[in-house]
């Protein structure tokens, strides 16, 4: 097939070696690429039990046959390994430039074996690769160490990096690029970290192949103008994903207060029309068509974001309406390197321990100073706030509050409060990495298009395995989530043109529920089962007291229901096992 | 005559032009010999820069080729016939969008009339009036 390089970078840290080798397409046609491609090659290469921040980990970078190709929305990265987080596989869709020069310097992926004995960053220009001391950068921010670098190597060079988070091995620490870029979830930063790589720098020259090339860029380019740049599509051009922060608080499911209840009164005073009165300019991802970042100057504090779930949590979850603190929280999280969800679900945690008298973390609701120096505590391990970056599960389990430690597997709730939107609750619980809004969006179908009602088991568990199925076929794609109107025969179009092998309909859902199914085994040989598919407590024993979904609350057997309902469909047991006939087709 | 204009507050730097430039003239998708050249990136991460390469049909190239064999009009022609690629129109090129590989100046020619980096930019950032 081509659209691929048909070329591995393996490098293994302990002995500073780089070697290539062939992509494996044989797992290629049953995976394609990014989100699937890189979790089949951990289920194949890692042990089970391998400790997540040992040198035994890997970490892979994996691109998709459409990167570096004018298909739009295809500039994503994953970013795949065990999670220490949560002891899951856990891939993340990083934006930026970085997944084209990878291609461009000839590289469908990078597996990262091993560890350095000490810090260094590995410098990739086309086919020369080497190892270069980061001693002067290893304390420093992402956002620093990306300056120093691109001032030594030029803009062109797209820069991978990880803050102090990483460094110190945070289980929320993220990997960023292009400043603003991140894989946020699941500590991947300190995966990186951990093998004592503080960044990549990639400067790519080559190019793609695909069949047919001129007329496929040409067909490529009437899908982008008769699908992509649709208004379905293009309204996260005009404000980002700022526009959720409406469509959440009239819908219910804004989170307030470390998700106690729903909606803010007072909203508007850091919506998307404030914010995007200090927008300096738009950025995209590279092949963007949509072009979502909103680029602020709000006078020292510079971001480009926050996007809503950052708005979220640092907002109305931690019972403050300053919209200079949000964007100080972004951006002070982002050049530490830590997940801005993460970090502040557990900020907001301690608050309410704080509040209730459970636990003095010195902290409370609306304290924004004291939530911005936290987040550099919690990087760097210094200070008041240090301890948080134990994350919501482990500390809830030391000091009690585990009734509204708002996490599933030990990963903390994206801002999208799940008793306004019961499919949530399946979806976070079911997730592969843990809670997270990236594999089914529920609220999409319960919610914004309301075209399912909320508030019921009813067909959920057909309705998060579609959703999961075409993100998790979409990510395999590189696609980025922001082309809604992509559909599986579309994709199959596009498969076929840029990799000249004839790819169906059908065949793009098979490989979404593969890519399903194979994470799930990933986890099922780590020992998850059914009692690990969980939310927390609050859900089922706090209604809801303000906003459209006043008074709800999910009653345990409804979500125990939409949980066999969902297992069901995928054909696993009871316990949410794959059968063994399943386990084969991997 | 039509040239290609650039309006930097639109442009989100996602460089399919310089992609689908090079898919449609070198048969491979390798931006490194597009013969455009917009990029934005941020400078220290507190500023956004603007990178704007493109053909203007100043002329200047053909001005200065030093075996005529370049002809500026509604496009840009080079005779690869004559061409040595000996890198003169680039130097001289304002814009700095000509690219020199294979012995040959490779330069803009508008996609005769019908240019696709216009009309695979998302934004309108490029136009052609």
């Amino acid at each position: 097939m081509l659209g691929y390089q048909n070329n591995v970078l393996r490098v293994d840290l302990s002995k500073k070696e780089a070697k290539t080798e062939p992509l494996r397409m044989d797992w290629a046609e049953k995976y394609i690429g990014s989100k699937g491609l890189s979790i089949k090659y951990l289920y194949e290469e890692l042990k089970p039990g391998t400790d997540p921040l040992s040198p035994e980990n890997k970490l892979i970078f994996m691109t998709g046959p459409m990167t570096g190709t004018n298909v739009p929305c295809t500039g994503k990265l994953a970013i795949t390994g065990k999670s220490p987080a949560t002891g899951t596989i856990c891939d993340c869709s990083m934006g930026g430039h970085a997944s084209l020069k990878i291609k461009y310097a000839g590289y469908d992926a990078i597996i990262f074996e091993g560890k350095m004995d000490k810090p260094c960053y590995l410098l990739i220009e086309d086919d020369k690769v080497s190892f270069e001391d980061a001693a002067d950068l290893w304390g420093k921010g992402s956002h620093e160490a990306e300056t120093i670098l691109v001032e030594k190597y030029g803009h062109e060079a797209s820069v991978i990096s990880i803050g102090p988070a990483g460094e110190n091995l945070c289980v929320m620490s993220c990997i960023n690029s292009d400043y603003y870029r991140q894989a946020g979830r699941g500590g991947m930063g300190a995966v990186m970290g951990s093998k004592n790589l503080k960044a990549v720098v990639v400067i790519g020259n080559g190019g793609v192949k695909i069949p047919n090339c001129v007329e496929a860029a040409k067909r490529i380019a009437d899908i982008e103008v008769e699908n992509t740049l649709l208004e379905d599509n293009t309204f996260v051009f005009d404000g980002g994903t700022t526009a959720f922060l409406e469509a959440c608080q009239d819908g219910g499911i804004l989170p307030k207060l470390n998700f106690s209840d729903t909606t803010d009164e007072e909203w508007t005073k850091y919506n998307g029309e404030v914010l995007l009165q200090s927008l300096e300019g738009k950025r995209g991802c590279g092949s963007c068509g949509l072009g979502c970042g909103n680029f602020l100057k709000m006078g020292d504090v510079v971001c480009e974001g926050p996007e809503y779930e950052s708005i979220a949590v640092a907002g109305p979850n931690a019972g403050n309406t300053d919209p200079v603190a949000i964007v100080k929280a972004n951006q002070v999280a982002d050049n530490m390197g830590l997940d801005t969800i993460s970090a502040g679900d557990t900020i907001i945690w301690a608050m309410e321990m704080t509040e209730k008298g459970i636990h003095d973390f010195g902290i409370r609701f609306g304290e924004m100073d004291k939530y911005i120096s936290y987040l550099e505590d919690m990087a760097t391990g210094k200070g008041p706030g240090a301890e948080l970056a134990l994350g919501v599960k482990k500390l809830s389990e030391k000091y009690g509050g585990t009734d509204f430690a708002m996490h599933s597997k030990g990963l903390e709730f994206p801002q999208y409060e799940p008793r306004g939107s019961w499919g949530m609750s399946l979806a976070y619980a079911v997730s592969d990495r843990g809670a997270c809004h990236m594999r089914a969006y529920a609220p999409n179908e319960e919610v914004f298009a309301a075209s399912i009602p909320p508030y019921t088991p009813e067909g959920k568990g057909e309705m998060v395995f579609n959703l999961a199925q075409w993100n998790a076929v979409k990510f395999s794609l590189c696609v980025c989530d922001f082309w809604a109107t992509l559909d599986m025969a579309l994709m199959a179009e596009l498969m076929t043109l840029v990799t000249g092998r004839d790819w169906t309909e059908a065949e793009m859902g098979e490989v979404g529920t593969r890519v399903i199914n194979i994470a799930r085994a990933f986890n099922q040989r780590e020992g998850f089962d059914a009692k690990h598919d969980t939310v927390p407590k609050r859900l089922f024993n706090e209604a809801l007291k303000n906003g459209p979904a006043a008074g709800q609350k999910i009653p345990e057997e409804a979500f125990e229901d939409m949980k066999q309902q969902y297992y069901a469909v995928l054909g696993w047991d009871k316990n949410g096992m794959l059968p063994e006939s399943l386990l084969a087709t991997l | 005559m039509k040239r290609l204009k650039f309006t930097k507050s639109k442009c989100i730097g996602c460089q399919l032009c310089a992609q689908v430039c090079s898919a449609t003239h070198e048969g491979m998708y390798i931006p490194s010999k597009a013969r455009i050249g917009i990029e934005t990136y941020y400078d220290k991460g507190t500023s956004l820069k603007y990178k704007d390469s493109f053909c203007t049909l100043c002329g200047i190239c053909a001005k200065n080729c030093p075996l005529d064999a370049i002809t500026a009009g509604d496009k840009i022609e080079v005779n690869m016939d004559i061409c040595n690629g000996c890198g003169v129109c680039a130097t001289k090129c304002p814009k700095k969008v000509i690219k020199i590989f294979d012995e040959k100046a490779h330069i803009c020619d508008t996609c005769n009339g019908d240019p696709m980096c216009v009309k695979v930019c998302p934004q309108g950032a490029l136009r052609f009036e």
